[in-house]
């Protein structure tokens, strides 16, 4: 044990230790700096002056999306870019009248780029222009020895040759962001910000190198002295069609509306189109802001993606869910009969048949092929809100489908057997069940949730996850069960629909090149015509506004004896499902039949070629 | 206003220098781009006066008494931060309170030296028992800061902690065999550490793999340094700085602006000032009333010069760059204020001995 006294010698002795060691450090800190600034001072002068080494990074080369056949749907052009950094600038405003000349701004362009080169830090480079095609810049270049801080920058744009065709689905780039930079982006990167491009973001985008350049006072590039070459970012094939696309996008004209077309047995997608699109090529440059403003207010929502973002009633294409819930409970009237008079009676309200005189004697087959509403009144009534909604989202809908566009709508199902009403609960009405089960209750689907009920039709039950990529493992979600006998039924009432005179799409698609299944739907937008005093609108004595006009639906699969693709096509405002959403299908219908029959002249040639 | 009177006049002359010192550089480091910076680092400095002044009216006998339960909650943060913490510049380091952003490696380095000072302010430091206590209380979180990977941080409080020990007066002997064991531990560590930890502390250890990042800085601060020559090019006229060749300079950096822009006459008047202030505070430390105040101020002290020293050596090319700032002159306000608050627990075991007998001196209560 140490006395008291001995530890005060002790730490005192210690301390000297201490005021030793610091001045030993700070001596071998002043000894450096002497080292650096004394003996190595006049080299490093000449580094810092005359030759400075500056670390470029060195952008990557976006991988590039093509469709199921090659067509490219995001390409990379090489494009160059003029940059300014304005302190190195000698005569800026006469550096600024040589480029109006060269690049033939007007006094306008010449103005905002004043503002831009005010506003930004002197010491960093500043775009003048960018997108320029060689000729543009080759008389900037061979003057570049006058413009000391001009710089002509070789690099790649991305350009979309089917721009509003396919603006929904591959989406656009922009500049990285703050929140970017955090996440590691450079602040000249382009990111992912809608879309495929956002969706495969990790996957395009590529990994940047880095170049150590020697540069002279003037920051003029003098030798490349270390380069980590950037990694190219993976070209990414997809299972969408364009031909297929452009056809269903010719069939829609102006109109807005969705169309999705999809593989029954692989999930793959052929088509998602939303309509109206937008040009994507103006996003590349940092897309001018009333252009922006001007999509955000357009009424038509070009932005908006229809097939995936955006959930609309089904109508009478519901009706398929509703039967085979009576089915599946075994339901007498759904393999019996009853009567269709126009109309149901419920309380002192009358539910309308769309067909005014009534189907009269209406089985389960008859009632879809013609699209009966009493029928299904009275089914959906005998099964109740809970098994219908049951039944719908045990087809997949409600839920989100998975696909990689994100963000994804889910649809809505009417919730169970309560509802919450005023902040409590209370049981559904008779009327809001009946009108749930033909579709035009508050339960709302997405196109891409349609397209894949159709396939799930076709393929025995099969509820699948859309795939964009092509060739990508099928991943079915879950299986329905569900009787075969049962789905036949629905499926024979499906082809009918087209194939019988009565049926609802007969005159569009009987003579389509396939054997078609289908369903259509024409969803209210108002209650128009439910009530008697409205017959003045039934009778087109008063104009019908577009944005009161009805929603049409029409979904389903073919061929139907060895089914290949199931679609949805959603017209928003379009009227009725068998006049105005059909066509568009019957055109899509014929577009595969000649690409098959193509395919095989091919093969036999192929086999005759090499006997 | 007696305890006012009684400041270290030394210690606040001091400071008074190395503020204008400070506010002068980050003026130079960011002049031209963002001068908010600027702005935001002269409210610290206010900020951290008051916590400061603040600091000097506490009497010591409290900070003792909360050290145990201040201890136990770094360490809980420490635990927290591999669960919940954020991750930036690759490292696990930050905790979200909500309200503010919290280090914890940088809470427990303080609390530690408190921990310590306070744990041999009153025991016998020969006793096997007393050092054994005080080696497991600082290697538990000095294991948890490393597993991070913060090798800097774990690195000071390791070095700060060892001359504490030191200056408590343990044996030569057991704090050589504690450094003959530590490559060991340090062996067994590597062996438990999953392997993402492992890469993190081996691109911290070989910078040259990420040629946009710290080996770049060290060359282009180098060039900086060396320019400046004896003179220096004179107040906002240096050109590396300027020109972006330093990303970082005005948080760990910022030391190569100083050099270039003031030369070696102002290098050599900062180094001069940090010496004075850093023995003064051991000054303080031999003639503190209290066992516990003189440790304190052995801790502190000892900080100070790690940061002097890993930072100018960092900057200068002579160690490993290690994100340590530069005491008083780097911007960043929570390491101010803190260091303000250090400054002011020094200033306290001044204004408690003033005009007292140092401990165990002839007459000291412990004599």
């Amino acid at each position: 044990m140490l006395k008291q006294l001995d530890i005060r010698q002790r730490f005192e002795g210690r301390m000297i230790v201490f005021q030793v060691t610091m001045a030993i450090l700070l001596l071998l800190l002043f000894g450096r700096l002497i080292d650096l600034q004394l003996y190595e001072h006049e080299g490093l002068l000449l580094q810092a002056n005359k030759n400075r080494i500056n670390i470029v990074p060195l952008l990557p080369t976006r991988g590039i999306i093509t469709d199921r056949n090659g067509a490219g749907l995001a390409l990379n052009h090489i494009s160059y870019k003029v940059q300014m950094i304005p302190e190195r600038v000698e005569d800026m405003d006469g550096a600024l009248l040589n480029l109006k000349r060269l690049l033939h701004w007007n006094d306008r362009q010449l103005a905002n780029i004043r503002k831009r080169i005010t506003h930004a830090r002197s010491d960093r480079p500043v775009l003048l222009a960018d997108k320029l095609r060689w000729d543009h810049v080759a008389p900037i270049s061979a003057r570049l020895h006058h413009l000391s801080g001009i710089d002509v920058i070789a690099g790649t744009h991305r350009h979309y040759p089917y721009a509003d065709l396919t603006s929904h689905l591959i989406g656009y780039l922009s500049l990285a962001g703050p929140n970017d930079l955090k996440r590691g982006y450079l602040r000249t990167e382009n990111v992912g910000r809608s879309g495929l491009e956002k969706a495969y973001e990790s996957i395009l985008h590529g990994k940047p190198g880095s170049q150590q350049e020697e540069t002279d006072a003037k920051g003029r590039r003098v030798a490349v002295l270390n380069q980590i070459p950037p990694e190219t970012g993976a070209d990414i094939q997809l299972s969408i069609d364009v031909g297929l696309q452009q056809v269903a996008s010719d069939a829609l004209g102006n109109r807005t509306g969705a169309v999705v077309v999809m593989d029954i047995h692989s999930g793959e997608l052929l088509t998602l189109l939303s309509k109206p699109g937008f040009n994507t090529n103006h996003f590349i440059t940092g897309l001018e802001h009333e252009k922006w403003q001007s999509w955000l207010n357009d009424p038509r929502k070009p932005l908006l993606n229809r097939t995936t973002q955006a959930a609309y009633p089904p109508a009478s294409t519901l009706k398929i869910v509703t039967a085979l819930a009576g089915l599946r409970h075994r339901l007498p009237l759904a393999n019996g009969a009853t009567q269709c008079p126009g109309y149901l009676e419920l309380a002192d309200r009358k539910l309308r048949c769309w067909k005014r005189k009534g189907h009269k004697h209406v089985t389960l087959h008859k009632s879809l092929v013609q699209s009966c509403d009493v029928y299904f009144y009275q089914l959906g009534d005998q099964l109740g809100m809970q098994r219908l909604t049951e039944e719908a989202s045990l087809w997949g809908f409600g839920e989100q489908t998975g696909i990689t566009l994100t963000p994804e709508a889910r649809g809505s199902l009417p919730a169970d057997e309560q509802r919450l009403y005023n902040g409590r609960t209370r049981p559904w009405y008779r009327g809001e069940t009946m009108i749930t089960a033909i579709g035009q209750g508050s339960s709302t689907v997405t196109p891409l949730q349609m397209a894949r009920f159709a396939a799930a039709i076709a393929n025995g039950g099969k509820i699948l996850q859309p795939k964009l990529k092509a060739n990508a493992e099928p991943v079915v979600l879950h299986t329905v069960d569900v009787e075969m006998k049962h789905l036949q039924k629905v499926r024979k009432a499906m082809r009918d629909v087209i194939a019988k005179p009565k049926g609802t799409a007969y005159w569009v698609l009987n003579w389509a090149p396939w054997k078609v299944a289908g369903k259509t739907g024409t969803a209210q937008v108002i209650a128009m015509a439910q009530d008697d005093e409205d017959e003045d609108i039934k009778n087109k004595k008063v104009p019908v506004l577009d944005r009161h006009k009805d929603h049409a639906w029409f979904m389903g699969y073919a061929p139907f004896d060895d089914p290949k693709v199931a679609f949805a096509v959603f017209v928003e405002h379009g009227g009725h499902g068998g006049s105005d959403a059909a066509p568009v299908a019957a055109a899509m219908i014929r577009y595969l039949a000649d690409q098959e029959a193509a395919q095989k002249v091919k093969a036999k040639r192929l086999k005759v070629s090499q006997p | 206003m007696n305890t006012l009177l009684k400041m270290d006049r030394i210690i606040l002359l001091g400071l008074a220098s190395l503020a204008l010192f400070g506010i002068f550089t980050l003026y130079a480091a960011v002049h031209h781009g963002d001068i908010t910076i600027w702005q935001k680092q002269n409210l610290f400095w206010l900020f951290g006066m008051l916590v400061f002044l603040t600091v000097c009216f506490i009497p010591l006998r409290m900070i003792g008494l909360v050290t145990w339960p201040v201890y136990l909650v770094a360490l809980l943060f420490l635990l927290l931060v591999p669960m919940i913490g954020d991750v930036q510049m690759g490292a696990q380091r930050w905790l979200n309170l909500g309200i503010v952003y919290l280090q914890p490696s940088e809470l427990m380095k303080w609390t530690l030296i408190i921990l310590l000072a306070h744990w041999f302010a009153s025991r016998e430091p020969s006793s096997l028992i007393n050092f054994s206590v005080a080696v497991a209380v600082t290697i538990i979180p000095a294991i948890l800061i490393l597993m991070q990977p913060d090798l800097g941080t774990a690195l000071v409080l390791l070095l700060a902690t060892s001359a504490m020990l030191l200056a408590s007066g343990i044996r030569w002997r057991w704090i050589f065999s504690a450094l003959a064991a530590s490559p060991i531990c340090l062996y067994l560590l590597w062996n438990n550490m999953h392997n993402y930890q492992k890469k993190r502390v081996l691109s911290f250890l070989d910078p040259q793999s990420d040629p946009l990042g710290a080996g770049y800085h060290v060359i282009q601060s180098g060039i900086a340094i060396g320019s400046g020559g004896i003179f220096g090019k004179g107040f906002l006229e240096g050109t590396q700085a300027r020109l972006h060749f330093l990303p970082e300079q005005h948080t760990d950096f910022i030391f190569a602006v100083l050099a270039e822009e003031g030369g070696l006459i102002a290098v050599l008047l900062l180094l001069i000032l940090y010496g004075i202030l850093i023995s003064r505070i051991l000054f303080i430390s031999a003639r503190a009333h209290t066992r516990f105040g003189s440790l304190l101020c052995v801790g502190i002290a000892s900080v100070f010069m790690l940061y002097i020293f890993i930072n100018i050596g960092m900057v200068s090319g002579m160690l490993p760059v290690v994100g340590v700032p530069l005491p008083f002159i780097s911007y960043g306000g929570s390491a101010l204020v803190t260091m303000l608050a250090a400054l002011g627990i020094v200033m306290r075991v001044a204004i408690e001995s003033k005009d007292k007998i140092p401990w165990q001196r002839p007459g000291s209560p412990f004599s």
